[in-house]
């Protein structure tokens, strides 16, 4: 178990350098960034995990959820703090950049560990954006963001959490969940990725911000946001 | 130019018409106030609902603000529990009952600075944005203009206040950018009369500092000419230098003391 911490900018941009020179070194040694100056104790002071292995964004996000309503942490005590974000990130970043089986890191943008401030780039961070999509839909509707692999981006988290309006909306996520969760297996439906079938997942955001303009989306139940929609989402709304 | 379309029938509530603030506790934004929201001439059913809402990021939080005859003002509004307070923006909403349909609106409002200032330009510090010392980005009130001013650099807030250099350097290429964009992407559609909020205000800053503006700043009218805009343009830029001339010797002082 370790303290939680914030890493500092001079910690940020160590860990930048580090993100670069693993670009050309997938071996290149992990600088010690739990330290002064690099980094300093979250206040109040909270143990966590660093062994700790995830199967998936959803076990991430739950894990650190309880881990935080445990700590006597609200969500707005630690969501905008971008430090810890980027501390916890650095902490799991074996299996956030995993080696893939030719022995190379498994790395993607910067802005998936180096949590951002900049709007466009704040959801994708790898342990930020989880969480923030749990502690705000739950466990339940949730799930069809964050079915995949800690160190996978998906398409729905990019197609709906990069939009304000749809991802702050409870009742249309939960719409959207009904739509393309699979129950059973707990995983999206086949085919709702697609940009060529009809309703897929790109065609219900367009629809959607049609209806921004028109109705108060935020009163109304996810039932009749889905009534609203037009035929081509019906193979969707029949398939359970 | 951005065309705008209103084929929804939604009607618009001005800035002008409202008035929004926010309290601070210990420096932290914990709650706010619409003290006044001015519905007439809108031609509104009595009993559609009226809601505002807080919001910036994944965070989003209504209050009910009762209906178009019976409005709950001044209303307060808590924000202590969102986790984005300070660059929070403001979405007013009239709907219909029944069928939950939009008919007036108003989005992307800031709150009103305290004191009654009015200022054209906010300024946000925690914008991460590499290795550039600034940029501006139209994510203010009513799609109008925000300086980022990177937030790596230290004792950045006080540089961007007090030190002569930068105002020099950096004001009038942002005041520069600010009125091309104005012109040349988005295009205003009266002089006169803007539809646009932050159009209006930049336009009177204009005129505050003793530049008239061209009658025509559209590019897509008959009668816009390029090279008035352009020589508009820069003369707002000089004489906001100008008005600011103790900033230049100010500097100018400082170059000739260093060794």
């Amino acid at each position: 178990m370790i303290a939680i911490r914030i890493m500092t900018d001079e910690g940020e941009n160590e860990f930048s350098n580090y993100f670069n020179q693993l670009k050309s070194d997938s071996g290149y040694p992990r600088p010690d960034l739990s330290t002064p100056p690099y980094s300093e104790e979250f206040c109040p002071r909270v143990m966590i995990n660093e062994t700790k292995q995830f199967q998936s964004k959803l076990e991430l996000a739950k894990y650190l959820d309880d881990f935080f309503t445990q700590s006597n942490l609200k969500r707005e005590d630690v969501l905008g703090r971008n430090g810890l974000w980027t501390w916890l990130a650095y902490l799991w970043f074996d299996q956030l950049a995993p080696f893939d089986n030719s022995g190379n890191r498994l790395i993607g943008e910067m802005a998936k560990y180096i949590c951002s401030s900049d709007y466009r780039d704040y959801y994708r961070h790898f342990v930020a954006g989880p969480y923030m999509i749990y502690s705000l839909h739950g466990k339940n509707n949730s799930r069809i963001f964050l079915y995949s692999p800690v160190y996978e981006h998906n398409d729905f988290i990019e197609q709906i959490a990069s939009r304000q309006f749809l991802i702050a909306h409870r009742n249309l996520v939960e719409a959207f969940s009904i739509l393309y969760l699979d129950s059973a297996s707990g995983k999206p439906k086949r085919g709702a990725q697609s940009r060529k079938k009809p309703g897929n997942i790109r065609r219900f955001v367009r629809i959607v911000q049609q209806f921004e303009l028109t109705y108060d989306l935020y009163e109304m139940r996810p039932e009749q946001i889905i009534d609203l929609l037009p035929p081509e989402f019906d193979a969707w709304r029949r398939n359970p | 130019m951005i065309q705008r379309f209103n084929y929804t029938g939604r009607e618009k509530i001005v800035r002008k018409n409202l008035s929004i603030t926010i309290k601070r506790e210990n420096d932290k934004i914990t709650s706010f106030v619409l003290d006044r929201l001015d519905l007439q001439g809108l031609n509104l059913p009595p009993d559609a609902d009226t809601w505002i809402e807080a919001y910036y990021r994944s965070e989003l939080k209504r209050f009910d603000c009762g209906t178009v005859t019976n409005l709950k003002l001044p209303l307060v509004g808590e924000l202590s529990d969102m986790a984005y307070t300070e660059n929070l923006k403001f979405r007013i909403l009239i709907a219909e009952r029944q069928n939950r349909k939009i008919l007036a609106h108003a989005d992307r409002l800031a709150p009103e600075e305290p004191a009654g200032k009015e200022f054209i330009l906010p300024v946000d510090f925690g914008g991460d944005l590499g290795n550039m010392i600034w940029t501006v980005k139209y994510e203010g009130d009513d799609g109008g203009p925000v300086l980022f001013i990177n937030r790596k650099i230290p004792n950045i807030e006080n540089i961007a206040k007090h030190d002569p250099m930068f105002f020099v350097y950096v004001y009038p290429v942002v005041i520069r950018e600010i009125l091309t964009y104005m012109i040349f992407v988005e295009g205003v559609d009266s002089v006169s009369d803007p539809s646009s909020e932050w159009h209006k205000k930049w336009l009177k800053f204009s005129c505050i500092l003793g530049i008239t503006p061209p009658q025509v700043l559209n590019p897509e009218h008959d009668n816009f000419d390029k090279d008035a805009a352009s020589n508009w343009i820069d003369a707002v830029a000089r004489a906001f230098c100008d008005k600011y001339v103790s900033k230049f010797n100010e500097l100018i002082n400082q170059l000739e003391k260093t060794p």
